[in-house]
């Protein structure tokens, strides 16, 4: 390959024994802290076996009562809004830096530009904060409003997604781009003809993930005092009605059973 | 030769890699209608020479005419590709798009930005597409996943990408060394007949001496970035093959 210009020369039996050495230190670390555990009864505290089981035998059965059923129902609908609304201003956020990142725009073959390492900076930074913080600095700043919620979500997914998006766009074929190259295509051409379509399937199958993860996101903003299904999984918590909780538990997992079936219907439909 | 009929000219042509010399300087015309193969053992510079000549890199040294024009001075896009289209050995299409949208990047150089994306959703100019797709006996293929065709018919998909670009020379890097001896005759066979059409020149990197000798006017030899020999086609015998993939030449030296 003569792209890569010289090859970086890592001394491979160096990089094998660092490797060993790493390893040692996790598996040592592991026993370590597996033998600092107390076994003899530290684990659940007292009267935590009943709760339990308590907890256990809730599920039989859970509250279906159709008031209960829409209490959970409208507690779903405003996760999922939420969750749609963050994943959908993550995309379009994290999508444009993600192409910057990757320096894809640049002269093929010089390394990284400027504008590259610094919106890998930016990037890197809005991911380096959890959802829950962002939630609670916006929540400050907005009141409890869903503005909080999409934002709170928006932000560190758009990190996420730009920079896997930034590297898959990099980890491509070069063989394709280079006939394009070669065809006349300017960088943005061969972005549009080689590159998005080499890693669509891979870009979306990401997106929905984080989709999911965004669900998840949204349900527990109720630590910051927003409303959803983990608004509701407090509220019965506090009641114990732990069959109450089941209930919502199912609608969440049902949740991101959709999106992963949704997920799987539309990446087959783009790879006939 | 008159300048005219020169349409490659590079005049000291050298690269560098790191410490590694992929290519010495070397001078090369090349006149309208030649056919030259490129021969020598892998790493010899032969891919080099033709990244070169396709103005995808530059060269360390020396300077490049093509149709009496500085590389360095044509705008890349339009008139580069007018002037050079390169043919790689995989094919190196684009899998996931439709066989369309591959033969008409081979017009990504003339289009304006604008239509180069509108055409991905809706296709400009399908027309010389089909024309050129019907010529190589798959337009029935036009509208399928690029993916979904047999080696054979990808083959055909990339050759009709160039009649598209249509480029007055035709780089070629080892067309045929994944193929049998009967989808290497007929490539080879397309080619040529494309560079027919265009009333150009075509150099292609191979190392088969009877396709050399059916196919080519010239052959020029290369080992470890050097030129050995530049001689027309029919004075190629095996001695002088052997000699240029010879592998215990190097320790004797």
């Amino acid at each position: 390959m003569i792209w890569t210009g010289t090859p970086k020369s890592k001394g491979p039996a160096r990089l094998l024994e660092t490797r060993r050495l790493l390893s040692l230190v996790l598996i040592g670390a592991l026993v370590w802290s597996l033998a600092s555990v107390d076994w003899g009864g530290g684990i659940v505290h007292t009267g935590g076996g009943d709760a339990i089981k308590g907890f256990a035998l809730a599920l039989f059965p859970p509250e279906l009562s159709p008031e209960f059923l829409k209490v959970a129902l409208a507690a779903s609908w405003q996760t999922v809004v939420h969750a749609v609304a963050g994943i959908t201003l993550a995309i379009v956020i994290g999508l444009p830096l993600g192409i910057a990142a990757s320096g894809s725009l640049g002269t093929p073959g010089r390394s990284s530009t400027a504008l590259a390492v610094a919106v890998r900076f930016i990037l890197a930074f809005m991911r380096s904060i959890h959802e829950l913080v962002w939630a609670v600095l916006f929540v400050t700043a907005f009141g409890l409003s869903s503005l909080a919620v999409v934002l709170a979500i928006a932000i560190p997914y758009a990190g996420i997604l730009g920079r896997i998006y930034s590297e898959l766009l990099n980890d491509v074929p070069q063989g394709p781009l280079v006939a394009l190259r070669s065809s006349g295509a300017s960088p943005v051409r061969v972005l549009f003809y080689g590159r998005i379509p080499m890693v669509l399937t891979d870009i979306l199958g990401y997106s929905f993930y984080r989709f999911e993860c965004a669900l998840r996101a949204a349900a527990i903003m109720s630590f910051v005092g927003i409303r959803g299904l983990g608004f509701e999984i407090q509220l019965s918590l506090n009641d114990l009605r732990f069959d109450e909780v089941w209930t919502l538990l199912f609608f969440l997992v049902g949740l991101v059973l959709l999106v992963d079936y949704w997920s799987s219907r539309v990446r087959r439909s783009l790879q006939s | 030769m008159t300048s005219a009929e020169k349409i490659v000219d590079g005049r000291g042509l050298g690269k560098i890699f790191g410490a590694q010399t992929a290519l010495a300087p070397l001078d090369l015309t090349i006149a309208t209608g030649e056919r030259v193969a490129l021969a020598g053992p892998s790493g010899s510079g032969k891919s080099t020479l033709l990244y070169i000549l396709a103005g995808l890199i530059q060269p360390d040294r020396g300077e490049l005419f093509l149709d009496s024009q500085a590389v360095s001075q044509l705008k890349p896009g339009r008139q580069l590709s007018e002037a050079v289209g390169l043919i790689q050995q995989q094919f190196d299409l684009v899998p996931q798009l439709p066989v369309i949208q591959n033969v008409l990047a081979g017009r990504l150089g003339h289009w304006g930005l604008l239509r180069s994306l509108a055409s991905l959703f809706s296709a400009r100019e399908r027309d010389l597409a089909v024309s050129a797709l019907s010529r190589l006996g798959i337009a029935d293929k036009i509208d399928q996943r690029t993916s979904r065709l047999s080696g054979g018919e990808q083959q055909r998909v990339a050759i009709a990408r160039l009649m598209v670009q249509s480029p007055k020379i035709i780089l070629a890097d080892e067309p045929v060394s994944s193929l049998d001896p009967a989808q290497a005759e007929e490539i080879l066979k397309l080619l040529t007949g494309l560079a027919d059409d265009t009333g150009g020149v075509m150099v292609a990197s191979l190392h088969a001496p009877d396709l050399i000798l059916q196919h080519f006017t010239r052959v020029i030899g290369l080992r470890q970035g050097i030129l050995q020999f530049d001689i027309p086609a029919r004075e190629l015998t095996p001695s002088v093959l052997e000699a240029l993939y010879d592998l215990d030449r190097d320790a004797q030296i």
